[in-house]
């Protein structure tokens, strides 16, 4: 290949490369919802409630007792109509772990993996109609990885 | 500078499953090193997916998410729709692909 032709080929990358970025500018990421804190300050920080209403419609699939805690696999299913779901440990420094905000006709589920530093609850919360839902389930760690 | 990640989006019953796999270390901040001295926070931050330029998700995550996030999504759709994944760590670099549903 002629440095000529590489020079252009690289220009042509490139520009597909810019045009691949998002339309929609990032910056919705908040360091008030991630703070360290206690699990109610992040409620009250990242939902403006202290504790959101009871719902049975919503289901935590995690293991009861995980090995290891830095890859603990977490489901969440939501049968609400849901705006925003979130997911937060409750021992951990940062206690909000994910937040996403569903847009079209995106299910209500999503799956990821997340570390936790010790035994502890997690809890998971659903905005529905401007209303705030949770549901728990309590997650043992057997190793420390973290 | 982009960075890649992996995306994989198939189609069964009208369902599409995405899975995205972002290769990132996901610091958190708290950790400290052989030597005691504290490893500074370094993570994946937000995200967005669009389905043929359709907003579908806006995606925040915080320091405990793990090593190599491994994110699982469902929404309806077709063989053939055009994804778009992006996502930006906490010191501004992108990491995106494009897809398309199998």
């Amino acid at each position: 290949m002629k440095r000529r032709q590489f020079i252009a080929t690289g220009a042509v990358c490139s520009a597909y490369f810019l045009s691949m970025s998002p339309e929609r500018l990032f910056g919705a990421w908040k360091a008030k919802d991630f703070q360290q804190c206690t699990i109610e300050q992040a409620f009250m920080a990242a939902l403006g409630t202290r504790m959101p209403v009871s719902s049975e419609k919503i289901t935590i699939v995690a293991p009861p007792i995980a090995e290891d805690s830095s890859v603990v696999p977490v489901q969440v299913i939501s049968s609400l109509k849901s705006e925003v779901l979130y997911l937060f440990a409750e021992k951990n420094v940062t206690p909000l772990v994910f937040k996403c905000t569903l847009q079209g006709n995106v299910l209500p589920w999503f799956s990821l993996n997340i570390k936790m530093k010790d035994s502890s609850t997690l809890y998971a919360v659903v905005k529905s109609d401007g209303i705030f839902f949770m549901t728990s389930v309590h997650v043992e760690i057997v190793a420390q990885a973290c | 500078m982009i960075s890649s990640i992996r995306v994989l989006a198939r189609e069964e019953f009208g369902i599409v499953q995405l899975k995205v796999i972002i290769p990132h270390q996901n610091e958190t901040g708290t950790r400290k090193d052989e030597h005691g001295v504290i490893i500074p926070a370094y993570f994946v931050r937000e995200g967005s997916v669009t389905l043929n330029g359709a907003p579908l998700l806006d995606i925040e995550l915080g320091p405990s998410v793990s090593k190599d996030p491994f994110l699982q999504f469902r929404f309806p759709g077709k063989k053939g729709d055009a994804l778009k994944v992006a996502f930006l760590d906490s010191r501004n670099e992108l990491f995106a692909s494009e897809t398309v549903v199998q």
